[in-house]
Parts: structure tokens; sequence; C-alpha cells
């Protein structure tokens, strides 16, 4: 180790390896404890796992449910991703899904009456969304810039706004009479996203959330608002000083954070339900953290680990089927995916220091 | 007795290393009985660690310690006691609400149950006198100036019977005239027999007060001098290991006399209040003109901080005006006093100046991206890319590349990257006005020398540079004038004629009443 100056380059590739090796030896660990879980269930072992797979990777409908769930994983992890790059926790996902997801719907109510086709009422729906939830982000925003109110407290409380307005909507002025649940009427079927694979139930919804992550992604890397996000994010004060208004920036990452939820929710109405529904986000927004700790703010990360709790999500379902394990046990799974990756990451960064 | 005495203190072979950093390659140390001995390097040349490991804080890997001849196992602090060494750190280990006596005491009370302070009042007193520290026993060191803790200090080791003293530093926070005091105290001590050492790497102070001098660089000892032997110039070379030609009145060239120009910068009755509501800038007043470099002279706490916070826009003003190029801008955001030339090297160059996990290329460009890019809304990497390269080639950054993240920089590469920064923004901004607060401070000589240098070229481009720095020497060294901050307000304003050492210690120290004005704070403001 005193060859010192020639190591630079080795030491970039040694930190690669390093975090290569963390992930094999969490996905190992995670694993192992989860095997130790399904034997103490009383189930078998190796037909939980090849059941996890090939339900969710295994057929083209398994691949499709997967994209489904892939979509608004995807969506939510970059919002949170985004605040957490300028220095803020945005724990309102659900709601800012909730609330672009009322705002998607009222749209395609509203413009029903009009009957445009659908390659301009389907994106309007979704601008409608991704505007709906950029308004719910910019209260938080507001108050963090105006006044110093932690956002974390804003945003958990209107996750609860978000779904008793969801709760009155779907039960009361937009509600299905005939189905007796609390959903709405459904939306006009040009107001619907185009099947990705038809025969198989995928719909497009996971393009537009590709295609929005890279734009996020360019944002943060290629641009000048997104260096300023970043300089608030790792040193407010330097950044500061540098001249970056803290307040213009706290309000925009906010916004555009509530805006990627709000269009996730958007497309969970116009590509998966075709209409509101109370219940539209199982706990989206708490798995978007976890993921975006799994992928370590990165939008590649984010992306991969998006993938992995869709597969654990779909998959988990079959095994109840299968296996006999409760629906739950894909939860077990994540959680036991997420705190093995955490043990180990830090495990290593303490050798490393 | 025909053989020579055995030295007071000899250190042999010493190492030390801290994880990849070698701080003590095999260093050789001598000091004898009654000597005041200079330890003199730059910051990071092995002194501190040399010293920490006599004293028992740290354990060598390898190395002999020897006093009076005898071999001395020196594991722990109490170790390095029982042998007679004691240290003074940089920063006082004082508790401030005891009084000097109760700290004098500390550990040393003499009983397990009850504290009977007076009964060692007159053996502390006994000690004080036989080396000749008048200090006030009673008094609440809270209330003692900082050269009189220091005195407590050294009271301190030499009630523990202490007869090797480690001096870390000690002069930093002090006024010339506490200077003087203490090197007063020091002959004082070693007249008595106190084998005195002095880490520093102020050379002056070194030249005039010690009997002998090692000097380290990068882990080794490279020379040991008598005092007769030294001079400024050799020692300069072996702490730095090259030339480095003194900064003299002929660099400063244009510098002075810039009364006639046009101001940059006029302060008028500016007040500030800390987060606490307290009023901390007192309705100061200056005016910084083209082509002059001012200094501002102060002990550390004066309101400098506050008054710099106000001028860059961080803290709302309680009143007064602020003019840039003839505008005010009191209530202006930071980034209109920057678009109106106001650049900024921050007192604290990590808590304000560095975004440690952004590359160091993203680090350059802060404060200068809404220039750079000509407003594109697109953060152009090449053109990032290109200006870091050239501001670590131009200012001799040392760093693996531009990609590296900030978080991996020393404190010198750290301060060069702010200094490129502002003066990159100047150019852009065409800034005239530079304010940098204590930019020297913990650098290296060549990196001072260097950040100095800068300094008195941004003057003499026509630039204005407003220096605020707790290093006097530094100040009289650079400023064309010298304004002094006493409990938030201007003092004295002084031009380069009327630098007086004394009696600028004096004004910052209070005992001198400001020439013309009443003394004192004003009172009344609302």
């Amino acid at each position: 180790m005193t060859d010192g100056a020639a190591g630079g380059v080795a030491v970039a590739r040694g930190r690669l390896a390093r975090e290569g090796l963390t992930y094999a030896l969490a996905i190992g660990l995670a694993a192992l404890v989860s095997a130790l879980f399904v034997v103490a269930m009383r189930g078998n072992v190796l037909l939980a796992f090849r059941t996890l797979l090939t339900s969710s990777l295994g057929s083209l409908g398994g691949i499709a449910q997967t994209l489904n769930k892939t979509s608004p994983l995807l969506l939510g992890s970059m919002a949170v991703m985004m605040g957490l790059r300028g220095g803020f926790f945005n724990i309102g996902v659900d709601g800012q899904i909730y609330l672009g997801a009322i705002a998607g719907t009222g749209t395609a109510f509203a413009l029903a009456a009009w009957n445009l086709p659908g390659f301009v009422l389907a994106p309007l729906v979704l601008l409608a969304g991704f505007l709906g939830g950029a308004l719910f982000g910019a209260i938080p925003g507001v108050l963090r810039a105006r006044w110093s109110v932690n956002e974390i407290f804003i945003t958990v409380m209107l996750n609860f706004v978000a779904f008793y307005l969801t709760d009155y909507l779907t039960t009361g002025p937009w509600n299905d009479p005939i189905t007796g649940e609390a959903i709405t009427v459904a939306i006009p079927a040009a107001a619907n996203l185009p099947m990705l694979i038809p025969s198989a139930g995928a719909h497009a919804g996971i393009l537009v959330a590709v295609a929005a992550s890279a734009i996020v992604s360019l944002l943060l890397t290629r641009t000048v608002l997104g260096y300023e996000i970043r300089a608030v994010g790792d040193n407010p004060r330097a950044a500061r000083i540098g001249g970056i208004g803290i307040a213009r920036i706290t309000l925009i990452t906010l916004s555009l954070s509530g805006a990627l939820a709000g269009l996730a929710g958007a497309i969970e109405v116009s590509g998966y339900h075709n209409r509101l529904v109370l219940g539209l986000t199982p706990g989206y927004g708490a798995m978007a953290i976890l993921i975006s700790v799994l992928g370590k703010k990165n939008p590649v990360g984010v992306a991969v680990a998006s993938v992995l709790v869709a597969v654990l999500m779909v998959g988990s379902d079959s095994l109840q089927r299968s296996v006999g394990l409760p629906a739950s046990a894909g939860f077990v799974f994540q959680a036991i995916v997420v705190l093995s990756v955490l043990l180990v990451d830090a495990r290593s960064a303490r050798r490393a220091g | 007795m025909n053989a020579p005495a055995p030295p007071k203190l000899e250190m042999r072979g010493m190492a030390k290393r801290f994880g990849e950093t070698i701080a003590l390659r095999g260093v050789a140390f001598a000091a004898a009985r009654g000597e005041i001995h200079g330890l003199l390097g730059e910051n990071g040349a092995g002194k501190t660690t040399l010293m920490n490991v006599l004293s028992g804080l740290y354990r060598a890997d390898a190395g002999e310690i020897a006093i009076d001849g005898r071999p001395a196992a020196i594991r722990e602090p109490e170790d390095a006691l029982r042998h007679g060494i004691g240290m003074v750190h940089q920063h006082f280990e004082l508790i401030h609400n005891f009084t000097a006596l109760e700290n004098v005491l500390l550990g040393r009370e003499g009983s397990r149950w009850w504290l009977r302070v007076d009964r060692h009042r007159q053996d502390v007193e006994a000690v004080a006198g036989r080396f000749g520290l008048a200090v006030d026993l009673a008094a609440q060191v809270r209330g003692l100036a900082v050269g009189v803790q220091q005195k407590v200090e050294i009271l301190k080791a030499l009630y523990r019977g202490v007869d090797i003293l480690i001096l870390d530093e000690p002069t930093t926070m002090l006024t010339p005239q506490e200077v003087d005091a203490l090197f007063a105290t020091l002959r004082a001590l070693a007249d008595r027999g106190v084998t005195v050492i002095f880490i520093t790497h102020k050379i002056r102070e070194v030249l005039n007060n010690c009997d002998r001098i090692t000097v380290m660089r990068a882990g080794k000892v490279v020379g040991r001098l008598d005092r007769a032997e030294a001079t400024e110039a050799r020692l300069v070379e072996m702490m730095v290991g090259q030339r480095i030609p003194g900064i003299g009145e002929a660099d400063r060239g244009a510098a002075a006399a810039a009364e006639a120009r046009p101001p940059v910068l006029e302060v008028r009755d500016l007040s500030v209040a800390n987060d606490r509501g307290a009023r901390v800038v007192r309705e100061c007043s200056f005016t910084l003109h083209a082509g002059e470099l001012v200094g501002m002279a102060g002990v550390a706490g004066n309101g400098q901080r506050e008054l710099a916070e106000a001028l860059v826009g961080l803290l709302p003003p309680a009143g007064g005006r602020i003019a840039l190029a003839g505008r005010d801008v009191a209530q202006a955001p930071v980034r209109e006093r920057v678009a109106r030339g106001l650049v900024y090297i921050p007192e604290d160059r990590i808590e304000d100046g560095l975004l440690p996990g952004l590359s160091l290329a993203e680090n350059l460009m802060l404060g200068l991206h809404p220039y750079a890019f000509n407003g594109r809304l697109a953060f152009d990497r090449a053109a990032a890319r290109g200006l870091a390269r050239q501001a670590i080639a131009e200012y001799g950054i040392l760093a693996r590349d531009e990609d590296v993240r900030a978080a991996h920089l020393s404190g010198g590469n750290i301060q060069k990257v702010l200094v490129a920064r502002a003066l990159a923004l100047a150019r852009l901004t065409r800034g005239a006005a530079l304010l940098a607060m204590n930019p020297t401070r913990g650098l290296d000589v060549r990196a001072t020398d260097f950040v100095r240098r800068r300094l008195l070229e941004f003057a003499q481009a026509g630039g204005g540079v407003l220096l605020l720095s707790e290093d006097l020497d530094e100040l009289l060294q650079l400023c064309s004038r010298m304004l002094v901050i006493y409990r938030g307000a201007i003092v004295a304003n002084l031009p380069r004629s009327a630098f007086d050492a004394y009696r600028i210690g004096a004004l910052m120290a209070g005992t001198e009443g400001p020439a013309g004005a009443a003394p004192g704070p004003r009172a009344g403001a609302a």
C-alpha cells in the first residue's frame, strides 16, 4: 500500500468490485434467510424459489404483471430519490400517487364529452396526473421554503388527506353504484393507455416510467438545475454562498418529486384499473423509500431494485397458491433483502474505512 | 565527571503511521536541560505527532525515549507525567466555570473524598512564585484573557512537577503583547532548569526566542541548529525544501495609496445581530477602493464572521448600507451581490465552501454556474472539466483527476479550490471586490505564500481586497490599510505608515481606545 500515487484507477476499480461483491453477498444472505423462513413455515424451499421466479418472469403473463408493477415502483422510487438528492425526505409518495390518480381521472371525466382521440386524451390524463402530483408536492415545498416546516411531517399528513379525498370521490360523487365498492365508473376508453403486450395485459405505462426516469437522470446530471439540486442536497450552506436560491430549489425539487409520483398514479388509472380505485397504491410509497435506499440514490440502481421488488411482489401472490405460504410472505422477503443489503453494506463500509 | 552529561531528553528512531499515512519516519530528537528548543515545520511535518508520542497521547510504532540518559517507557499520559513531561495543547483544556486554582488542582486534589482546595493554595502559589507566573488564582477562567489562560495551563503543568514543557503552537491566539509576555515567562522557566519545547511554524518566533532549533519536514528531521547558525532564509529552505522568496514591498507595488480610485465596496453604519438577537456588529463604516488590500484585524469572535456574512448576504443586517459599485445591496440576495462583483473566500472551507459528495470539477463550478454556460440550461460537463483541469494546473491542486470526489481532498487543496473558484468567478463577473476570511489558516508555507500572492495580484489588477484575518503578521505584511475591529465596532483605520504591531495589538485587545472616536461600543441603537 506504499505505492500511493499509482493507485487511482485501481482504487476506483476496487470500489466497483467491492460494490458488486456487496450485492452478491447480500442476495446470498437474503436467499439463505428467506429459505430458513420458508422451512419454518413448513414449505418446500426449492419449490418456493422456483415459483417466485417462474410466476413473475417465466411466462408472458408473468412478465406483463411484473412490468405493470414496475411502473409505479420505478416512478415512486424516482420521486423519493429526487427528493433525497436535494436533501429532502418525501414520505408522501402514496398521497401524491392518489392525487395524480384523482387529477387524471377527473380530467378523463371532464373531457369525456369532447370525444378526443386516444393519442390526445391519454397523454392529457398523464399530464394531469403529473401536475396533480406536482401541486401536492408543492405544498410541503412552499411550507419548507417559506417557513422551514419539516417536509417529513407535511408529506406524511398529506397522505391521509389524499387517501380520504379518494375515499370520498370513489364512494361519493364518482362512485360506480353497480359494484358496491369504493371505485368510480370507468374512464372513457380513449383515456386508457395503449397495450404493450395486448395478449398478456402489459400496458405502455412502463415505457412512460422508463422515459421519465431517464429524463430525471439527465436532469440531475446534465442540467444546471440538476446541479443546483445536488449542490443543495450535498451542502446547503455552501450552495447558498454559491448564490443558489435555496427556497427556489426546495420548491422545484419537492414539486418535481411529487409530479413523478402523480404520474405513477395517472398511469395506474389509465393503464391498469381504468378508473379511480381506493387502494390504488398498496403502499408503493414505503416500498419506494426502500428501493431508493437499495439503489443508493442512483437512477440505474433504483431501476434494478424496482424490478427486483416487482418480481417479489408478483411472485409472492403465487406462493400462496403453490407453496401455501401466506401472500404477505412477499413482504417478508422484501424486508429480508433490504436488511441484508444494509447489513452487508455497513460491514464492508466499516472494513474499508 | 569527564564524560558529557546525557541530554535531558533524547528520542531515537521514532516511527509512527496512521493507516496509509506515515507521520514519523525514524525521527531523532534531543533537548538539553534549561533550553528553549524550537520544533519548526510546516503543517503535517510531524511535529505535533512527535510530541504527542513523547507526552503519551500516541504510542510510537518504533523508537526509544531516554530521559536523563535512562530509557523511559511512555505508553500513557501518566507515564509521561511521571517522567516530568507535560504538554500545553493548542486548544486549552481548562474548565471555564472553575477558578484558576481549581483548574490547576484538577486531578491533583490530594484527597479521595473531600475537596480542600484552599489547603493546596499555598503549594500552588509557591510554584507560581518560583517561576514568576503571576496569576490571579481566585479568578474564574471564563473571564481571563487568552494569554492568562495559557499561563494557567503552564502553571498546571509545573504544579505536576513537569520539567520538560511542550507547547503546541502557543502564539496563534495571542496579541503581540501577550506573545512577548509568553516568551518572558518561558525564558524564566528555562533559566530555572525547565526544558521548553516550542512547536511552531513561525520562523520569526523561533529566531527571536529559541536557543536551539530542530526542523522537520515530511515526517523526518531535516536539521538541528544552534540559534547562531540559523537565518530566516535557511530555515525556510529547510522547512519547505526549496527557496521561497519573501513577499516584500515590491510585491505590494501599486497596492498602496489608492484612496483616489473609485470605491468598490462602501459600508455605512452596518449593524448585524447574531441568531440569538445580540448585536455583534455595531455601526461599522468603511470603504474599500479599487486597487487596495485592506486588512481587518481583531481577536477571533469580535464580530468578524457576522460582518463577513452580512456583506455576502447570509445574515440580514439590522441596519445600515452595503454599496457595491454604487448600488445598495444590503437587502439583496447572494446572487445579486455576486452579479454586482462581490466574491467571497469563506472562513470555514469545509462547512461553507465544499460540496463533499460532488466532484472536484463540480465544486469548482459552484457560483460560476450561472455565468459559465452562457445562461444555457444544460450543465456542460466538458466545459466544467476543462475549467477544472485548468485550475488543477494553474493552482497546483493535488488530485487524481477532476472527477475525484471533493471529500477526498486535503485542507490545503480545498483552500486552493476555493481561491481558484473565487478568482474565476471574479473574472466572469468582472467582480472587483474580494472578501477573504482567514484564507491561509492551517495552510503550509507554500500554499500560504500562494494564496497571499493571489490576493496581492487581485489588488494590483485593480480589484479591492478586504482581508479579515486573525494572523496579525499576515495583515502587517500584505495590507495597504488596516481596520481594527473590537466588540463589533471598527476602532481604528490605519494607513500603512502607521502600522505598529503593538499599537494594533492594544486596539485588538481593547486596552487602547479608538483614535478620534468615542471609546467603547455606542449605546442607544434600537
